[in-house]
C-alpha cells in the first residue's frame, strides 16, 4: 500500500454511505407511493383485524412516509425485508436468496466468458491493426452486439434446440449442459464492448520503451505480446467490468424469463407484474448496492494500480 | 514524443504492407458507407412513412387468408397476427424509434450531456465532483430493473391521466402514445447524459488550459462567452462521435421497454411490440417472418450506428492521423 492509498480507500467507501441513503430514499418513496393497501394483500382472505393490526404496527403502513421508511430500515437492519405478497406466507428473504444465489453463478460464469473472449479478440484486433482483419474481427463481435437478447432466443432455442435437437430447454440446475445457451446468450453481446478497450488499451502501450527494449533483447514476438503488451494493457480492464454489469443484468432478465431459470431476474419482473412491493423494494436496494459496491472496488483496485488516480482523487 | 518515433518506425517497416493497408481503409470505410447508406434508408422510411407506407399500418383484416401471411408480392414483408401490413408498420415503428432517440438526444444528449459535461469540467471543484458522482451512480444503477419498478408503481396514476387527457384536450385517442412517449423519454433521459457529459468533461478540461482561452479569459471574457465561443466549438465534433456510439443504445432503450409491454403499445407500431408477437419458440417456428421482419430492420439499425461510431473514433484518434 503506496501512501494516501488507505485515505483514497476510506473516503470513496465513505462516499457510498450517502448514494446509497439517497437511492434508498427515492426507491422506498416511488414504491410506498403507489396505491393501494399491503396489508390487505398481504393478508387477502385470511384478513382479520388483529393480524392486519400487527403488521401494520410493524411496518408502519399506514403512517407518513418518512416513519414506514425509518421503520422498513430498523427492520433491514435487523435481517427482515418484510413480507411477500405474490408467495403468501414466505418473507422476502425466504423468496430472494435462494434465486440471487442461481443468478450469481450464472452471471458471474458469463462475465468470465466475456472477458476470456473480449481479451484475446482485443490484443488480436490491435496486433492485426493496419489490415483489413481488425475492422472485420469488431464489426463482426459489433454485429452480435447489435441483436437484443430478445430477439435471439427465439431463433436459438428453436435452432438448436427444436430443429437440430443439441440441447434441451428446462432447467436442470447450474452444472447442466442446457446451461451453455443461456450463457452464451448472456455473454457474446458484451464481447463487442470488451474488445474494443482492449484493442485501444493494447494500441496506447504497444509503442511503449519497453516493448521496443523487449524487441530489442531479441525476446520471442509471443513473450513480447502476452508478457510486455498484453499484461500492461490488461490493467485498464478493470474498470470495465463495472461498465459491463447493467448490461449483464438486462441480459438476464430476459434469459432467466425464457429459459426458465429460476433466478432473480425473472423474480424481479414478477414482482412488478404482481406487483409485489417489498420484494421489488428489497431487490432494488439490493441490486443498487451491489453495484455502488463494485464501482468504489473497482476505483479502489484501479488506485492501487495507477498510483496517479489517488493524487488527481486528493486534487479534485 | 516518442509515440511519434514509434509510428514513423512502424511505417517504415510495414512499408510492404502499404497496399493491404489502403485495403483495411476501402474496407472500413465501405464498411462505415454501407452503414450511412443504411440509415439514409432507415430515416427516409421513418420520416416520410405516411407517403410511402403501401397500406394503413393499422388496418385489420382479421379473415384466415389475410393473416400471418409469409412475405409476398403485395405484402413484401408479409401481414401480422391481425392481418396489418407488416412493411407498413415497420416504416411507422421506425418513425417512433426517430422521434424517441431524438427526443432523448436533444433533451438528454444535447442540453443535459453537453451543458453538465461543460459544468463540471470548466468550473471544477465541487460541482465537478457532485456531477461526476451523481453521473457514476446512474451508470452503475439497473437501470431496467428501476425503469421496471417505476412503471409499476405508477401505472395506474399514468392510466388515469392519459384518460384524463382523452376527455379533456384536442388529443384524442393520441393522448395514450403520448403518455407513453413521454414516460418511456422521461425514464430514459436520466440515464442518457452521462456518457456524453463525461466526454465534454474531459474536453473542457482540456480546453480551459489552451492558450487562446487562457488569453480570452485575460482579456476579460465572461464565463458565458468563453464557454460557447471557445470551449464549445472544439468540443461540438467529438460529441457528435459519442453520440453516434451511443445512438444504438438509446434505441434500444425505446425497444426493450416496448418489448415488456412498459413503453409504447399495439395499436402504434413500434419495433418492440412487433418482435414481441413474433417472440417464442413456437411462433417464430410457425411464422418466423413474424419476428424477423419486425427485428431484422431495427438490428441492422442498432448495427449500422455501432460500425458508424467505431469508424468515427477512429477517425479521430490522433494515432491514426500520424500514419
Amino acid at each position: 500500500m503506496g501512501p494516501g492509498l488507505f485515505g483514497y480507500a476510506v473516503r470513496r467507501l465513505l462516499w457510498a454511505v450517502p448514494v446509497l441513503f439517497a437511492i434508498s430514499v427515492i426507491v422506498f418513496w416511488i414504491l410506498r407511493l403507489a396505491p393501494g393497501d399491503p396489508v390487505d394483500t398481504i393478508l387477502g382472505r385470511h384478513y382479520d383485524e388483529e393480524r392486519a393490526a400487527v403488521l401494520r404496527d410493524k411496518y408502519g403502513y399506514d403512517e407518513p412516509v418518512y416513519v414506514q421508511y425509518v421503520k422498513y430500515m430498523r427492520n433491514l437492519f435487523h435481517g427482515d425485508l418484510g413480507v411477500s405478497t405474490r408467495h403468501q406466507d414466505f418473507t422476502v428473504s425466504e423468496v430472494i436468496w435462494p434465486k440471487i444465489k442461481v443468478s450469481t453463478q450464472l452471471g458471474a460464469m458469463a462475465l468470465f466468458i466475456t472477458f476470456a473472449l473480449g481479451i484475446p479478440v482485443g490484443v488480436y484486433a490491435a496486433l492485426a491493426r493496419g489490415t483489413f482483419l481488425d475492422p472485420l474481427t469488431i464489426s463482426f463481435w459489433l454485429a452480435l452486439d447489435a441483436v437484443p437478447v430478445f430477439v435471439a432466443i427465439p431463433i436459438l432455442q428453436y435452432l438448436f434446440a427444436v430443429r437440430l435437437g443439441w440441447v434441451r430447454l428446462g432447467w436442470e440446475g447450474v452444472w447442466s449442459p442446457n446451461i451453455i445457451m443461456p450463457l452464451l446468450i448472456m455473454s457474446l453481446p458484451g464481447v463487442a464492448g470488451v474488445a474494443r478497450f482492449m484493442r485501444a488499451s493494447v494500441v496506447s502501450v504497444m509503442h511503449e520503451d519497453y516493448v521496443r527494449t523487449a524487441r530489442a533483447k531479441g525476446l520471442k514476438e509471443r513473450t513480447v505480446v502476452v508478457t510486455h503488451i498484453t499484461r500492461n494493457a490488461l490493467l485498464p480492464m478493470i474498470t470495465v467490468i463495472g461498465l459491463s454489469l447493467p448490461g449483464m443484468t438486462a441480459g438476464a432478465l430476459f434469459t432467466e424469463q425464457y429459459f426458465g431459470i429460476p433466478g432473480i431476474a425473472r423474480e424481479s419482473l414478477a414482482a412488478v407484474t404482481a406487483p409485489d412491493y417489498d420484494v421489488i423494494l428489497a431487490l432494488v436496494l439490493f441490486g443498487s448496492t451491489l453495484f455502488v459496491l463494485a464501482n468504489v472496488l473497482i476505483d479502489i483496485s484501479y488506485a492501487i494500480i495507477d498510483p496517479r488516480v489517488r493524487v488527481g482523487a486528493r486534487r479534485g | 514524443m516518442t509515440a511519434g518515433t514509434a509510428e514513423a518506425e512502424q511505417a517504415v517497416a510495414s512499408a510492404p504492407s502499404m497496399k493491404r493497408r489502403m485495403f483495411r481503409l476501402i474496407i472500413r470505410k465501405k464498411l462505415a458507407v454501407l452503414a450511412l447508406a443504411y440509415l439514409l434508408v432507415f430515416y427516409f422510411c421513418g420520416v416520410f412513412a405516411p407517403l410511402i407506407a403501401p397500406y394503413d399500418p393499422n388496418e385489420q383484416r382479421r379473415t384466415v387468408e389475410d393473416v400471418r401471411q409469409p412475405p409476398s408480392a403485395e405484402h413484401l414483408l408479409g401481414t401480422d397476427t391481425l392481418g396489418r401490413d407488416m412493411l407498413s408498420r415497420v416504416f411507422y415503428a421506425a418513425r417512433t424509434t426517430i422521434l424517441f432517440t431524438v427526443a432523448v438526444t436533444i433533451t438528454g444528449g444535447l442540453f443535459l450531456g453537453v451543458g453538465l459535461g461543460l459544468v463540471a469540467g470548466y468550473r471544477g471543484g465541487w460541482v465537478d465532483t457532485l456531477i461526476m458522482r451523481v453521473g457514476e451512480v446512474l451508470s452503475g444503477l439497473p437501470t431496467l430493473f428501476l425503469l421496471l419498478a417505476i412503471t409499476a408503481a405508477f401505472r395506474t396514476r399514468i392510466d388515469d391521466a392519459s384518460y384524463w387527457l382523452r376527455e379533456h384536450t384536442w388529443l384524442g385517442d393520441d393522448a395514450k402514445t403520448l403518455m407513453q412517449f413521454t414516460i418511456i423519454v422521461g425514464a430514459t433521459v436520466p440515464f442518457a447524459w452521462i456518457g456524453s457529459s463525461r466526454i465534454v468533461r474531459s474536453l473542457a478540461l482540456s480546453i480551459r488550459e489552451a492558450d487562446y482561452v487562457v488569453a480570452a479569459e485575460l482579456y476579460g471574457a465572461s464565463t458565458w462567452r468563453v464557454i460557447t465561443r471557445h470551449i464549445l466549438p472544439g468540443i461540438l465534433p467529438l460529441f457528435m462521435v459519442g453520440l453516434s456510439g451511443s445512438m444504438a443504445s438509446i434505441a434500444g432503450a425505446e425497444v426493450t421497454l416496448s418489448f415488456l409491454g412498459l413503453g409504447i403499445t399495439p395499436p402504434t407500431p413500434s419495433f418492440g411490440n412487433m418482435i414481441a408477437d413474433g417472440a417464442g419458440v413456437r411462433t417464430f417456428q410457425a411464422t418466423p417472418h413474424l419476428l424477423l421482419s419486425g427485428a431484422l430492420p431495427v438490428v441492422l439499425f442498432f448495427f449500422a450506428w455501432n460500425l458508424l461510431g467505431d469508424a468515427l473514433v477512429d477517425l479521430l484518434d490522433p494515432r491514426m492521423h500520424q500514419r
